[in-house]
């Protein structure tokens, strides 16, 4: 059973690192590019929006299955 | 530069959250077809969604403009580690308070309303305040 405790960090903690590494390379570039062009923040802002949003889709759903796998498979 | 260029946005947040709702209404009836628990599952995998989402979107738009970018980057970071919290907070809560569960419904909904919510972003995108 243990192993089932073992997968679910293994999920979480790779969505967690690929979160973190996606979001700090888009809020760099978000802040380089604002300072570059500030008159084009907002639209910049609205991209980064969209982005975070498709960057953070699959840690999500890795996040789902590894609830499932603690409180459900493994309880 | 012109006043179009320096204008923040305007967040259709309302809009985009009215029609996930419609989705998730739409799932929730289709899965009533199987049974009535399975219809319930659904309807609660596309809230733990929708939830976190609202509110990943709110924060995010609480700073605009050049002078605010570091805030606005900040808040960026702490909405995705709320909505990341409260999405695990959301599947930990019904595995473990929701009994008895169908889980193919349940996350067969959220996956289809993650899915839809970055398509969502990209179709109706914030507006120009005038």
């Amino acid at each position: 059973m243990e192993i089932v405790y073992i997968a679910a960090a293994i999920i979480l903690g790779s969505g967690a690192l690929a979160t973190g590494i996606g979001f700090a390379l888009l809020g760099g570039k978000l802040l380089e590019s604002s300072a570059r062009q500030p008159e084009m923040a907002p639209q910049l802002q609205t991209k980064t929006f969209i982005m975070a949003g498709l960057l953070d889709a699959v840690p999500m759903i890795g996040v789902g299955i590894a609830m499932y796998l603690i409180f459900v498979v493994a309880g | 530069m012109t006043r179009s260029t320096k204008a923040i946005m305007r967040l259709p947040l309302l809009q985009w959250l009215v029609i996930e709702m419609a989705a998730v209404i739409t799932l929730s009836l289709l899965w009533l077809f199987v049974s009535r628990l399975a219809g319930y599952s659904a309807f609660i995998g596309g809230l733990i969604f929708v939830i976190p989402n609202a509110y990943f979107a709110h924060r995010m738009y609480r700073y605009q403009g050049a002078r605010q970018a570091p805030m606005m980057v900040g808040n960026m970071f702490r909405a995705e580690g709320v909505k990341l919290a409260l999405t695990a907070v959301g599947f930990a809560a019904v595995f473990i308070l929701m009994e008895p569960v169908h889980v193919p419904a349940l996350l067969f909904t959220f996956a289809v309303m993650v899915v839809l919510g970055g398509a969502l972003r990209f179709l109706i995108q914030p507006k120009r305040q005038l």
